[in-house]
C-alpha cells in the first residue's frame, strides 16, 4: 500500500508491505525492513536495524504527530498550503503583500487605516498571546488597501490581517 | 490547622498546591475562568468555583470575585501562587480586612518591597549592599564627572524616567562620560520629555543568584540557601540550580545572612526569595524581593528535603517554624527546567493549541509539576508556562545527565515547546562547566535552530505514519480538513464574548 505525506511542505512517499510478521517499506529505490508492534493506540515498539525504539504516535486532523528517540516529527496528509482559510480576502492573488497572525491570538491594535501610506518597518498591528505582544511590520513601503480585522478580534495563526499595496 | 484553602491561581502552580492541601488533609477550592473549565487544577481540587471570562482582569484578578468566591465556599484562607495576585498589596490587605488568611508574607511588609526604590533605600540603610550608584539625579555633567570616579567606571547612565533601555549607555572610561552623557539625555529626553539621568555601577556578566527565607510570625527566621537563576531569555529564568557553581561556603553564608537581615528589616513573614547580583569578583548586591512562593522553589524543596508550600501553610496558620538554621544543609544538586508552550526555532512565539499526546519523563530523581495533560487545549490568555522538569542527583554531573535523559523522554505532541531547546541548554559546555551569567544566552544561543534530523531517523518516522495509516481502526472517518477544523481552539469558543466589555 503506498502513502503519500508532506513533511515541512515537501512530498514523500512510501510504500509499506507486510512479510512474515515483518513490515518492509520502499521509498523510491530504498528498501528497508522493521518489527512494529502496536502496544496501544499511542505507543509503538519497533525494532529497526537491530536497535529498539518506544515510540508515540497521535494524530490531530489530518497531522500524524512521530516521537521517536527524542524528536517529533509532523506528517500531513496534504500540503500545508490548502489549508489556508478565507483566501477571498487573500491578497496573494493580487500578489500584494499580506500581513498574517503569527500564532492565534488576540488583536490588541490596528495601527494604521485603509488608505495610509506606510513605510518599511512601520508597525501596522500588534496581536498578543500569552501576555506577550508581538509587533507586526510592514515589508514594504506602501498604502494599506484593506484591513480585514479590528482591534479584540480573535484571530487563528495564519489570518490574514492587512493587504499592502507596494509603491510603485 | 485551616480546613479549607482557596487557591487563586491556575495551571502548574495551583495543581502544586492543591496538592500540599490534600496531602496535609486541607479541603482545596479551585477558580477558574471560562477558557480553564477542564484544567487540571479544577479537575484535581475538592470543589471549583467559575469566576469570570478568560481575560485574566475579569477573573483571576478579579479581587471581589475571589473574595465572593472564599464567601461561598467557607475557605479560611487564599493561596495566591505566583503572579496574579500574589505581590498586590491591595489584595492581602483586603483579606486581611476580610478575615481571610493571606498565605505570603503581611500586607505592609509586600508594599514595601513592591516599591524598588523604597526597598533599595531599606536596605542601603540596613548595611546590606546595594548597587553603587547617585542617590539623586544628576545637577551637572561636572557632578556626574566626580560621581562617576567615586562609583568607580564602568558606570551606566540611566535615565531617572527610565525603562525599556532608552536614555541607557555603559561607559568605561572617563574620556567617554561627556558625549555618553549628552547622548543619554538627548535620548532621555526625546523618549520622556526628561533628561534627568543618575549613575550606577555597571556590573559586567553577573550571575543571578537568589536565597529562599522563611519566615514565622514569632520572629523566627532561616535561609534555605541559594538558586542561580542566571540562565536567562528577556529577563525571563528559564533553567535554574541550586548549589550555585559560584558560592564558597564564606560567601553563601554572608548572603544567607543579608537575605535573613533584608526581610527582617522589611517586616516580612512567610516564604520570600532575596534576589542579588553577583559580580566577577563575587562582590553581591541586592537587587529586589520577591514576595512569593517562586516558579523555581521546587529546586530547593529537593536539595533542603523541606516542603515550601506546607511550610507557608504552616506559618499562615500561625505555626512557629520547626527548622533551625543549624539544621539545614545542601544535599546534592537540583536543576529545574521551565516547559514552555513556545516555539523557540520561531523566536519563541507562543505556541497555543491542542496537546494531542503527552507523555512526562519518569525515574529516579525526576519530579514534573505539570498543569497539563493529554487532549488539554493551551488557551491564548495567560502565561505560556506547561509544566517544571526538575531533577535531583548527588552530584552536578550526574543532574545534568539525568536532566539531558529527561529532556529526551518528555514527549508533547500538538503544540511547540522549548523542549528541544532546552536540551540544547544543558548540554552546552559553558553550562556544563557552571559559567552561567544572565548572557548566557544572548551569547550561545542567538538564533536558535534544532539541529536537522538525521537521514535514516526522518526515514523511520516516515516508516512509522505509513504504519499507523495501515492500522487506522476500520470505520474511522477519513480525516479531512474538516476534521482538523473542528480541533481548532476558535470551534470550541462556546459563548465567550469576542472583543466584549473589558
Amino acid at each position: 500500500m503506498e502513502f503519500e505525506f508532506f513533511s515541512n511542505r515537501q512530498a514523500c512517499r512510501i510504500s509499506v508491505d507486510k512479510k512474515d510478521g515483518r513490515f518492509v517499506f520502499r521509498v523510491r529505490e530504498a528498501a528497508f525492513e522493521a518489527e512494529i508492534r502496536l502496544v496501544s493506540a499511542n505507543h509503538l515498539y519497533v525494532l529497526f536495524g537491530g536497535r529498539t525504539y518506544r515510540v508515540f504516535v497521535a494524530e490531530d486532523g489530518d497531522r500524524i504527530y512521530i516521537s521517536l528517540a527524542g524528536r517529533t516529527y509532523v506528517f500531513e496528509r496534504q500540503r500545508q498550503e490548502e489549508k489556508r482559510f478565507d483566501r477571498a480576502e487573500d491578497g496573494d492573488e493580487r500578489g500584494n503583500p499580506v500581513i498574517r497572525a503569527p500564532m492565534p491570538g488576540k488583536v490588541i491594535k490596528i495601527c494604521a487605516s485603509e488608505g495610509e501610506n506606510v513605510r518599511k518597518n512601520q508597525t501596522l498591528a500588534i496581536v498578543e498571546a500569552m501576555k506577550m505582544e508581538n509587533e507586526l511590520k510592514s515589508p514594504v513601503a506602501g498604502t494599506v488597501k484593506r484591513i480585514f480585522v479590528s482591534a479584540g478580534d480573535l484571530v487563528d495563526s495564519e489570518k490574514a490581517l492587512l493587504e499592502l499595496e507596494p509603491k510603485p | 490547622m485551616f480546613k479549607k484553602i482557596l487557591v487563586a491561581n491556575r495551571g502548574e502552580i495551583a495543581v502544586r498546591v492543591i496538592r500540599a492541601c490534600r496531602e496535609m488533609g486541607i479541603a482545596s477550592v479551585a477558580v477558574y475562568s471560562e477558557a480553564d473549565r477542564s484544567s487540571l487544577h479544577v479537575q484535581m481540587a475538592d470543589e471549583a468555583v467559575l469566576i469570570g471570562p478568560p481575560p485574566a482582569v475579569e477573573s483571576y484578578l478579579a479581587v471581589d470575585r475571589i473574595v465572593e468566591a472564599v464567601r461561598a465556599t467557607g475557605a479560611e484562607a487564599v493561596h495566591p501562587g505566583y503572579g496574579f495576585l500574589a505581590e498586590n498589596p491591595a489584595f492581602a490587605r483586603r483579606l486581611e480586612e476580610e478575615g481571610i488568611v493571606f498565605i505570603g508574607p503581611n500586607s505592609r511588609a509586600l508594599a514595601l518591597v513592591g516599591d524598588k526604590v523604597q526597598a533599595r533605600q531599606t536596605m542601603s540603610e540596613a548595611g546590606i549592599p546595594v548597587i553603587p550608584g547617585m542617590k539623586s539625579v544628576a545637577a551637572s555633567i561636572d557632578q556626574c564627572a566626580r560621581e562617576a570616579l567615586r562609583i568607580g567606571y564602568p558606570v551606566m547612565i540611566k535615565a531617572s524616567a527610565g525603562g525599556g533601555g532608552k536614555g541607557m549607555r555603559i561607559v568605561g572610561s572617563e574620556e567617554e562620560l561627556r558625549p555618553a552623557l549628552e547622548a543619554g539625555m538627548r535620548e532621555a529626553k526625546s523618549a520622556f520629555g526628561d533628561d534627568s539621568i543618575y549613575l550606577e555601577k555597571y556590573i559586567e556578566e553577573p550571575r543571578h543568584v537568589e536565597f529562599q527565607v522563611l519566615a514565622d510570625n514569632q520572629g523566627n527566621i532561616v535561609h534555605l540557601f541559594e538558586r542561580e537563576c542566571s540562565i536567562q531569555r528577556r529577563h525571563q529564568k528559564i533553567v535554574e540550580e541550586t548549589p550555585s557553581t559560584a558560592l564558597t561556603p564564606e560567601l553563601r553564608k554572608a548572603m544567607g545572612e543579608a537575605a535573613k537581615k533584608a526581610l527582617q528589616v522589611a517586616g516580612y513573614n512567610n516564604a520570600g526569595t532575596v534576589e542579588f547580583l553577583l559580580d566577577r569578583n563575587r562582590n553581591f548586591y541586592f537587587l529586589e524581593v520577591n514576595a512569593r512562593l517562586q516558579v523555581e522553589h521546587p529546586i530547593t524543596e529537593l536539595v533542603c528535603g523541606i516542603d515550601l508550600v506546607h511550610e507557608q501553610i504552616r506559618i499562615a496558620a500561625g505555626e512557629a517554624l520547626g527548622i533551625k538554621q543549624k539544621d539545614l544543609n545542601q544535599r546534592g544538586q537540583a536543576i529545574e527546567c521551565r516547559i514552555y508552550a513556545e516555539d523557540p526555532a520561531a523566536g519563541f512565539l507562543p505556541s497555543s493549541g491542542k496537546i494531542v499526546f503527552l507523555k512526562e519523563p519518569q525515574g529516579p530523581g525526576v519530579r514534573v509539576d505539570s498543569g497539563i495533560y493529554s487532549g488539554y487545549e493551551v488557551p491564548i490568555y495567560y502565561d505560556p508556562i506547561l509544566a517544571k522538569l526538575i531533577v535531583w542527583a548527588p552530584t552536578r554531573r550526574l543532574a545534568i545527565a539525568r536532566m539531558r535523559a529527561a529532556l529526551e523522554d518528555y514527549v508533547i505532541m500538538g503544540i511547540q515547546t522549548t523542549i528541544p531547546f532546552l536540551r540544547d541548554v544543558v548540554s552546552h559546555p559553558s553550562f556544563l562547566s557552571g559559567e552561567t551569567t544572565t548572557n548566557f544566552i544572548p551569547r550561545h544561543f542567538e538564533n536558535w535552530q534544532e539541529n536537522r534530523a538525521g537521514d535514516e531517523a526522518l526515514q523511520l518516522a516516515l516508516a512509522l505514519a505509513a504504519f499507523y495509516e495501515l492500522n487506522r481502526p476500520p470505520g474511522a472517518p477519513p480525516p479531512t480538513i474538516r476534521a482538523r477544523d473542528l480541533s481548532s481552539p476558535w470551534k470550541t469558543l462556546g459563548a465567550w464574548r469576542i472583543g466584549g466589555k473589558a
